[in-house]
């Protein structure tokens, strides 16, 4: 069986991703189930890379047939990424906003002690 | 111990003065998070004698929790015990949550609304159960009402817990956090008392879809 570089490269990028991830679990950072979920979805895109034929029984339930179906449905992840990229943005941003007003609130549990 | 209330509050003047003092039979101090309220939420809270943390804008229940868990442990708080301002709960459950964590046999409380004969809407029993089913989907935990408000966080999990979820998604985020620290839980059933005040106040399907999706995804990024 011959490989090419995507079906090197992809596996790889999956197993930096998971080691990361399971890095994040020994430093407390993530659970053990977040880190499961997180290897099940890099796994199958290696499974996806390195037998790139099982996509056929994808290929038959969805009908994603020719090229053109492809381009389409690879647009709309795209597009889903970028509205879900801007979601977290804004959440972050959001988180901030809390922040200051938290900070902001525990200034007057300093003057209740004193 | 030292146990300290915390009673997050967004407009329910009409109904937290008599949560804080029928808390503070069972606590020694009360801190009332006001979370942007245009109402007189603050004064009224502040009369029962809480303390008052104010929120200059509205955040959220999760944001005003942690804002008073922040302040508790300010104040030297071992044990926090959190429940809602609507008068759903009923302060008479508090020694029965606070007796796993006297006892050391728990890090965290929750409190069951299901654990016993309680008059509950079917509606809010079907969105309960789906909150539970997104929270071990999402942490891996099961937890029989992890969308319930009553919780007693012992001296463990008064140390550890970091919330950064600002809504109502928080309740998850606990459930989260109990997972992540390995804190040892119980769960122990308690009245509810639903009214058409409460029950007016309960969240939106559209507003509860978003918070599942949220927890989804902040989950899987995280």
């Amino acid at each position: 069986m011959e490989f090419t570089a995507y079906q090197i490269i992809t596996p790889l990028i999956s197993f930096v991703a998971i080691a990361y991830a399971w890095n994040l679990v020994f430093k407390q950072k993530k659970t053990i189930w977040e880190a499961l979920l997180w290897s099940v979805f890099w796994g199958f895109i290696s499974v996806i890379a390195i037998y790139p034929n099982s996509l056929d029984y994808l290929t038959a339930i969805t009908g994603i047939k020719d090229r053109e179906n492809a381009v389409m449905v690879t647009s709309l992840g795209v597009l889903f990424f970028i509205v879900f990229y801007l979601v977290i943005r804004l959440e972050n941003l959001e988180q901030r906003q809390t922040r200051v007003i938290r900070k902001l609130a525990l200034r007057d549990i300093d003057k209740t002690k004193k | 111990m030292k146990i300290i209330a915390v009673i997050p509050a967004y407009n329910e003047g009409t109904r937290v003065g008599n949560v804080v003092s029928e808390v503070a039979k069972y606590v020694e101090k009360i801190i009332v998070v006001d979370d942007g309220s245009t109402d007189d939420t603050a004064q009224i809270a502040k009369k029962a004698g809480a303390i008052v943390l104010t929120h200059i804008e509205n955040c959220g229940a999760g944001a005003a929790t942690m804002t008073g868990i922040d302040a508790a442990r300010m104040l030297g708080a071992e044990v926090v015990v959190t429940l809602d301002a609507d008068e759903q709960h009923s302060s008479d459950d508090i020694p029965a949550l606070l007796k796993p964590i006297t006892d050391k046999k728990a890090d965290m409380v929750f409190a069951n609304r299901f654990g016993r004969r309680n008059n509950i809407p079917l509606i809010r029993r079907v969105f309960n159960g789906l909150g539970n089913i997104i929270t071990f989907a999402a942490t891996g935990k099961w937890v029989s009402d992890s969308q319930c408000g009553f919780k007693v966080f012992g001296p463990k999990a008064v140390s550890q817990v970091d919330l950064r979820m600002s809504g109502y998604e928080f309740c998850t985020e606990i459930v989260r956090e109990s997972a992540q620290h390995r804190w040892r839980t119980a769960e122990i059933p308690a009245k509810v008392l639903y009214s058409e005040y409460t029950l007016a106040k309960g969240q939106s399907f559209a507003n509860g879809v978003r918070t599942a999706l949220k927890i989804l995804l902040r989950s899987f990024l995280r």
